[in-house]
């Protein structure tokens, strides 16, 4: 009977050992260490020039596993408390917000974006699955520096769109059938942001993305930027700290649970995590699902990130943003950058990290 | 020679109307972008005015660059064209003047 006892209570007090969550703080391991990790540092934290910004730039570097901080660098002027700028990672976030909107019952993802957008009356036949997987068929240039003039995202941050970006974004034509075609697209971010606002109404929008995600996760100082319209810069504007960012990579990489609640729907966790039917490999830098990055095969092609396992995602922003989630190695990662060039490789930094952890 | 100048001049100026509207808007950039990402780096991520002009620097030249620190205003000129972002609070950060 006694035995019987205490190996019930070793068995319990197992099974709550076994699953780590953060509280106000997160919960912090012993650190690794070794010649592994030297060699990942010496990938992420190579010596920096600020004057030429060339090569691999890294601002901070923080991993989780299995709910506890077992690694965590930044380089200046970057710290723990640096509400970071995540550039499209935002992307993936509003997604999150999204997910838990979808949960409360405010749309399905079939539902036109019309229904939540009157301005796209030019396109009826958009989707809130379509925007969500880059397949508005919208004619939008994605480029940053490389073609200024042509660039939509550049004319929408700071030039004719930066006063009602998702304004801006409908008034395009269209160059595909909605859902039929894959083009990253900044724009069809904005549109999402849009429509949020009439899911949730407009007294509650300004703050929707805390009271829905960021304060159950126990996120205290996010900031989304919006536009004149008071929008959220959902393609571009959210700013977290590494260790708040990886709140919602571990919300991730638990299916969508945070401790006992089910924030997010599972079947909204498992649209994000779909590769999106008609992506042709090579498109992009990885597979797109609904506004989450795949490490999936796809067409016979190699994953994007060979080293890392098939099941990880990612949240990926402009000048080497990143949060890397690897349900099956209990691993979540936040890279934040400021890669000027294009240096920095995803599939190396992953392979460092495996290298570094695995004992 | 005259000819294909000819033609050359005509295939520019079809093209500046083709492009009219990017074209007018190009030199808004450069200001635009630097007031509203120092604006960001400075009152956002709070790091320090040395590393946010650093921060924001790009090929193209800027002028008149001043940021008054009360209202958190951060004004630049650059090809002809001003702009001027502006710190609204601790959740909605920085934001580019209409």
């Amino acid at each position: 009977m006694f035995k019987g006892l205490s190996l019930f209570l070793l068995l319990i007090s197992l099974t709550v050992r076994a699953e780590q969550w953060p509280g106000e703080q997160w919960p912090i391991a012993p650190q690794i260490t070794g010649p592994a990790v030297e060699a990942l540092e010496s990938y992420a934290f190579a010596p920096r020039n600020d004057a030429t910004r060339e090569g691999i730039r890294t601002d901070a570097l923080l991993i989780v596993h299995d709910g506890q901080i077992i690694y965590e660098r930044y380089a200046a002027p970057t710290t723990a408390q640096t509400p970071h700028l995540t550039w499209s990672i935002s992307k993936s976030l509003l997604a999150t917000v999204l997910g838990v909107a979808y949960g409360e019952g405010r749309f399905k993802l079939d539902d036109p974006a019309l229904k939540f957008y009157p301005a796209l009356d030019k396109h009826p036949a958009i989707t809130l699955g379509h925007l969500l997987n880059w397949a508005s068929g919208l004619d939008w240039q994605e480029d940053y520096e490389y073609a200024p003039l042509k660039s939509s995202v550049v004319a929408m941050l700071y030039t004719r769109g930066h006063r009602d970006m998702a304004a801006f974004t409908a008034a395009h034509d269209s160059y595909a059938a909605a859902g039929q075609a894959f083009r990253y697209s900044s724009g069809d971010s904005n549109l999402l942001a849009a429509a949020l606002k009439t899911m949730v109404g407009p007294e509650r929008y300004a703050d929707y993305p805390w009271t829905a995600l960021f304060e159950p996760l126990g996120i205290r100082h996010a900031v989304w930027e919006s536009d004149a319209s008071g929008t959220f810069v959902a393609s571009s504007y959210a700013y977290l700290t590494a260790r708040d960012l990886a709140r919602v990579g571990l919300l991730m990489a638990r299916g969508g649970r945070w401790n006992d609640r089910q924030l997010l729907p599972e079947d909204w966790v498992a649209f994000n995590l779909k590769p999106f039917a008609v992506y042709k490999a090579q498109q992009d830098e990885a597979v797109p699902g609904g506004h989450w990055w795949l490490n999936r095969p796809v067409d016979g092609a190699p994953s994007p990130w060979p080293d890392a396992p098939p099941d990880t995602f990612a949240a990926l922003g402009h000048w080497g943003q990143a949060l890397y989630v690897m349900p099956s190695e209990k691993l979540v990662i936040v890279r934040y950058g400021d890669d000027r060039d294009g240096s920095y490789k995803h599939n190396e930094l992953l392979k460092r990290v495996l290298q570094a952890v695995r004992p | 020679m005259r000819r294909f100048l000819l033609l050359l001049l005509v295939v520019l100026l079809g093209w500046g109307w083709y492009e009219r509207e990017n074209l007018w808007a190009f030199p808004d950039i450069i200001s635009a972008y630097t007031a509203k990402e120092y604006c960001s780096c400075r009152y956002v991520m709070k790091n320090d005015a040395g590393y946010c002009r650093g921060y924001v620097k790009q090929w193209l030249p800027t002028s008149g660059f001043t940021d008054d620190a009360s209202s958190k205003t951060i004004t630049v000129s650059g090809l002809g064209r001003s702009h001027s972002a502006q710190w609204l609070s601790e959740r909605q950060g920085c934001r580019l003047n209409p």
